[in-house]
């Protein structure tokens, strides 16, 4: 067999408190589209860091050609041939294409003249290349998302990148602009460049993937494996594991009970059109679909971040406009665990009674706003302990917490509040497996005592280990819901089937 | 040095994760203060005659408890996570508009203090709502309305000072207790409790804080994150213009320049104080006390090195270089803590 | 000429053209006096001083960074400046030369200080503000140099060709180089690069440190030539020179339509902001109006321009999303 042209061995990486990586292997052959597949969390992004030197790894080695090879900084790597392809755009936005496919070089000195027509016939060559049928001089700005990823792929390439990393690169294409990707991959491919494609769509590393490489919790599930004869079932097992995964809880029904979250309708202004949705006291309905279908701008657009343009939302049979989360939270008791941990649901740098807390400074405000921490201390010490959140005190630093208990405390605040209606956004992602199951017993427990819940979850054992009832969005709108019968191969097709949409009215349940 | 009071099962922890408040005293910015302020008054007193005399305790308590009230108003933005280049411009005109209700209107002085406490709070007011409606940052903002607010003082008064004030006003700025203490200290000293008791004790203080170290988290826990910023303006006018009350009371004139061109003269001082005390300048965190200690070396040193006759201009140099060290000195404290987090 | 029209209104010239050209028109139509050979002449030294003041910052917002100590450092260099002409009896090229030396340097201080330790710009700068107007200060104690050679002087205050004074010289050269330079040299796209994504910029090997540093420099000699400029109009080495700079040096690179977040700044623009200030600033003496109303007209001004910026920034995104 012919040497690897880039091969991992061994990889281990450590965060504080998680095991991201733990002996991982991966090798690359030439010429060929290589899947990097894995759930969220399973440790794929943190591989892809490692090979493009953004972090530096604990164990193990990298191989480029045979010679073992570190990388300081991204630049390394950049410059040994790995290039990257990300998906928020390293371009700069007034630059024209060709500056920016050129920009590492502009000139040998730092006061040589910039020769813009040197540098647009040099980028032409590489936008010919890849019949990217664009002006060089025109502003990065002013071109299409996909467009701009093919600016990215020039430059890579122009730098004589033989590796090519590419993080889900149709995310934000149409299925035409895929299909020309799709194309000048294959293209690439021939010319023997090495592609490394991580895609949540399997349907697509079916189509163009040479061999495959799943992580599972951090480790290889199956390693650089040839992908002739793989369906996309072994591509869910290896993902995902077995199905006795699932535990075995008994189904739950709860749509004799009242309606606590109804909409009608709903458009919204970031493009939601006729999302109709029904959520029961108790209840923990699943909103399923790929990244980008939607579902947190929805979440969003429902605890008032985002307005909704038309259509109606009701709680407890009472139509609401919800203009603020303030409102959601203190009005109509509707809270949001957010996917974006680090951004939008904790204040790192703040303490973990801080951030419990901060859904129920209002309420327990005296006289003059008068706030104790032992006030809220008491209010929110019963919603930590519930959760076994591991801290030394309260007044720890909650970035300092591991990720599985800085969900917790995330969760937490929301139990703090009290609230009624709890939209819970990819509760497991970057947590470890035995918080995860701790979360998912705590959810069912939730619902059981009376909370409604709306489960966002990419994760397919997740979402049927949870959801009463799962529907399905596609493009911003809601393409079907389907009763939870626990079984995981059923499920799984029928939710795949709604999101193509290849199956109407008869998966459909009619919900009362 | 490590935090006393955690839990023996914690790890060493750097210091400044206990409460809203910075806690761990000993590691922190105010210890490693106070124990500045401490040697530099030795050093003054025996290096010179008159640092410890009580008139010179008395001026520098007047001077210091102005510093202080001028570096709240900045960290009290500061802690929002944005800054406010017009507290000199906000002081000025507040104290202008006092004066004018005092010596044209004839108001008494509370009423006169309550006028200009207003008018702080109302052009705080305006600076907020244009950074929270435009969203633009508050840097390019509060620097155009502190033209625009000293320029449409300097054009109302046609640049006269008020020396009419009735006679309460310089008599408080005069007034000595204990033959070395100026009620005005006291002022600061109130004025630091009740900021104390905003961050650790009320719902609005904490939402603050929340608002500025992380406005997006805020925004989604249910904090009218816009609100709570246009709150940290208004609260930065008032103390502008409390500053400006104080220093009013010690000329015992209202007078245009006396925060320099366009105010600029405060903005030093102001950030001085919270750079000096810990205030992180990204927002989230916030120490009174090290603002009010900030302030105290700062105003201590200045008068020292004035009384050891270098020149008064190459301590605006020095007062520079201070700045400097100071944030140099934070920055390697960090990346100490940094590295020892790593280790441990 | 729709497209012209349409293609015009993009560009961050056109604004600012409108107004220069009404107001000029308006204020020339009121009062015959405001195009007369000698107010012209004013206005144009005015411009000259004011736009190399504005190219100080406008270098560093193109960063996307602040420096707040433009005027501390024209002010030291201007003092610098009359005193070395004065004191040490230097010839005015030599002292030129030395003066621009120290602001260079006084700027390569602040773009190093900077880069290195990786404080915000607005903290170090006003650190170095502080610093550098307290030697100035400590060095004149508050006192103006007065010997100013006759050739300074008159380089100051006389015309190179019938209204245009000698000032314009200078500050046309600076504006052709800045212009130059982030047009077409390495070290100025690397400016605009980092201004406009220094994540991305860094990717492809571009040195955050340099092109700080240089930045800073180019800031800090711009500054400097200010300072000399100001000395030659004067004709006296005040120590108060530049005390008045800062809200100036933002507003006209701002009305210019300046991306404050930086990476995109217009030299031509920024020019006439200056112009725009300039003909205000005129025509209020003009007319007799107090001229503290100044300030407020420069205060409108900077937010005027921060709104339209805005609007424009959202009409673009929400073209880019039709298309």
């Amino acid at each position: 067999m012919e040497r690897p042209l880039l091969e991992a061995r061994g990889i281990g990486k450590s965060f504080p408190g998680v095991r991201a990586l733990d002996d991982v292997n991966l090798t690359l052959a030439k010429g060929s589209i290589h899947a990097l597949l894995g759930e969220n969390g399973a440790g794929k992004s943190t591989l892809i860091k490692i090979l493009t030197g953004v972090h530096r790894l604990d164990e193990g080695e990298l191989l480029l050609d045979g010679q073992p090879v570190r990388f300081a900084d991204p630049h390394a790597a950049i410059a040994a041939g790995v290039g990257v392809v990300h998906q928020e755009r390293n371009l700069i936005p007034r630059f024209s294409v060709a500056e920016n496919i050129m920009l590492e070089r502009l000139g040998p000195s730092v006061l040589s003249k910039v020769d813009q027509s040197v540098l647009q016939a040099e980028a032409k060559r590489w936008l010919d290349l890849l019949e990217l049928d664009v002006d060089p001089a025109t502003p990065v700005g002013r071109l299409s998302a996909a467009k701009m990823q093919l600016v990215e792929i020039a430059k890579a390439l122009s730098l004589r990148s033989r590796v090519l990393l590419m993080d889900e690169p149709t995310a934000s294409l149409t299925p035409h602009e895929t299909t020309h990707l799709f194309a000048l991959l294959e293209r690439l491919k021939r010319d023997g460049v090495t592609i490394v494609f991580v895609s949540h769509k399997l349907e697509e590393v079916l189509q163009i993937c040479d061999s495959v490489t799943v992580l599972r919790d951090g480790r290889n599930a199956c390693q650089s494996q040839s992908m002739a004869g793989m369906g996309r079932q072994d591509l869910v097992r290896l993902m995902i594991g077995r199905n006795e995964q699932i535990p075995a809880w008994a189904e739950r029904d709860r749509t004799t009970e009242p309606v606590v979250l109804q909409l009608t309708d709903v458009s919204t202004m970031l493009g939601h059109k006729n999302v109709s949705l029904t959520l029961h006291a108790g209840e923990i309905l699943g909103l399923y679909g790929l990244v980008g279908a939607g579902r947190s701008e929805l979440a969003k657009c429902l605890i008032g971040l985002f307005p909704i343009a038309s259509g109606t939302v009701a709680i407890d049979g009472k139509t609401v406009a919800i203009n603020s989360v303030s409102e959601a939270l203190h009005r109509h008791g509707l809270g949001y665990v957010s996917e974006d941990r680090k951004g939008e649901g904790l204040v790192l740098a703040h303490s973990v009674l801080a951030n419990a807390g901060i859904t129920v400074w209002s309420k327990l405000a005296g006289l003059l706003g008068y706030l104790k921490d032992g006030t809220v201390r008491s209010r929110v010490s019963p919603a930590i302990e519930r959760l076994e959140v591991k801290t030394p005190s309260l007044a720890q630093q909650v970035g300092l917490l591991s990720g599985g208990n800085q969900q917790k405390v995330s969760v937490a605040k929301w139990l703090a509040a009290g609230v009624k209606i709890l939209i819970v956004d990819e509760p497991s992602v970057g947590i470890d497996i035995k918080t995860k199951a701790y979360l998912h017993e705590l959810l069912r427990a939730l619902a059981e005592d009376g909370t409604s819940i709306l489960l966002i979850t990419s994760d397919m054992p997740e979402m049927i280990t949870l959801a009463d009832r799962i529907s399905v969005m596609d493009g911003y709108r809601v393409t079907g819901t389907l009763v939870n019968n626990r079984d995981y191969r059923q499920m799984s097709e029928g939710i795949m089937r709604l999101i193509h949409g290849e199956e109407p009215a008869e998966d459909r349940v009619v919900v009362a | 040095m490590q935090p006393a009071g955690t839990l023996p099962a914690a790890p060493a922890r750097p210091a400044k994760t206990a409460s809203f408040v910075q806690a761990g005293f000993l590691g922190g910015n105010e210890f490693g203060l106070i124990v500045l302020i401490c040697v530099f008054a030795a050093i003054f007193s025996l290096a010179t005659k008159g640092f410890a005399s009580p008139f010179n305790l008395f001026t520098l308590g007047r001077t210091m408890a102005i510093d202080i009230v001028i570096g709240f108003s900045m960290m009290v933005v500061i802690v929002s996570g944005g800054l406010n280049l017009a507290v000199g411009a906000i002081g000025v005109c507040a104290v202008m508009a006092g004066g004018f209700a005092m010596e044209r209107l004839g108001f008494s002085w509370p009423l006169g203090l309550a006028v200009t406490l207003l008018v702080g709070a109302a052009l705080g007011a305006v600076n907020g709502e244009v950074i929270v409606r435009s969203g633009v940052h508050s840097f390019i903002i509060t620097l155009a309305t502190m033209s625009i607010f000293f320029g449409g003082m300097v054009f109302l008064s046609r640049a006269e000072a008020f020396r009419g004030l009735p006679p309460e006003v310089a008599q408080f700025g005069k007034l000595r207790l204990m033959g070395f203490l100026s009620p005005l200290f006291l002022v600061s000293i109130v004025a630091g409790l009740v900021l104390a008791w905003l961050y650790r004790l009320t719902a609005l203080g904490r939402r603050m804080l929340a608002a500025g170290a992380s406005p997006r988290a805020a925004e989604v826990s249910g904090i009218r994150v816009d609100r709570t910023i246009v709150g940290c303006h208004i609260l930065s006018g008032i103390l502008a213009a409390l500053a400006g009350a104080m220093l009013t009371a010690r000329h015992g004139a209202a007078i245009p320049s006396m925060a320099g061109h366009l105010g600029q003269d405060w903005l030093l001082p102001a950030f001085l104080a919270p750079v000096l005390g810990g205030t992180l300048l990204t927002g989230g965190k916030v120490s009174v006390l090290g603002t009010f200690l900030g302030a105290m070396l700062v105003s201590a040193l200045t008068n020292g090195l004035l009384l050891l006759r270098v020149g008064e201009f190459w301590v605006q140099a020095f007062l520079g270089l201070l700045l400097l060290a100071a944030v140099l000195l934070d920055l390697g404290r960090r990346r100490l803590l940094a590295r020892h987090r790593i280790a441990v | 000429m729709q497209t012209f029209l349409g293609k015009a209104t993009d560009t961050d010239w056109f604004g600012p053209l409108i107004v220069v050209v009404i107001a000029v028109a308006a204020i020339g139509s009121i009062e015959p006096s405001f195009l007369s050979s000698f107010n012209v002449q004013v206005l144009l030294s005015a411009i000259a001083v004011n736009l190399v003041i504005a190219l100080a910052q406008m270098i560093i917002i193109a960063l996307g960074q602040m420096n707040l100590s433009v005027g501390a450092i024209g002010g030291l260099v201007a003092i610098a400046f009359a005193g070395m002409m004065e004191v040490w009896g230097l010839p005015a090229p030599l002292a030129l030369i030395l003066a621009l030396a120290i602001g260079t340097a006084a700027g390569l201080a602040n773009g190093i200080i900077i880069a290195r330790t990786g404080i915000s710009a607005f903290i170090i700068t006003l650190a170095s503000l502080s610093f550098y107007k307290g030697v100035n200060l400590g060095i004149t104690e508050a006192q103006p140099f007065y010997g100013i050679p006759e050739a300074v002087k008159a380089f100051g205050n006389t015309n190179m060709l019938g209204p245009i004074p000698w000032l314009v010289l200078p500050a046309a050269i600076a504006g052709l180089f800045i212009w130059y330079l982030l047009a077409k040299l390495r070290v100025g796209r690397q400016i605009l690069a980092v201004g406009g994504n220094a994540h991305a910029a860094e990717l492809s090997g571009i040195s955050i440190v340099e092109t700080t540093v240089w930045a800073h420099g180019l800031s800090g000699l711009l500054a400097a030539l200010g300072g000399v400029m100001v000395v030659a109009r004067l004709q006296i080495g005040q120590p108060s020179i530049g005390d008045d700079w800062l809200i100036l040096s933002f507003a006209a690179p701002v009305i210019g339509g300046a991306v404050l977040a930086g990476g995109h700044v217009s030299v031509a623009g920024t020019a006439l902001g200056v112009v725009v200030v300039a003909i205000i600033t005129q025509s209020l003496v003009l007319f007799h109006i107090d001229p503290f109303v100044v300030q407020i007209v420069l205060g409108v001004l900077i937010l005027w321009a921060v709104g339209i910026n805005r609007w424009r920034e959202v009409r673009v995104e929400r073209r880019l999303r039709r298309a």
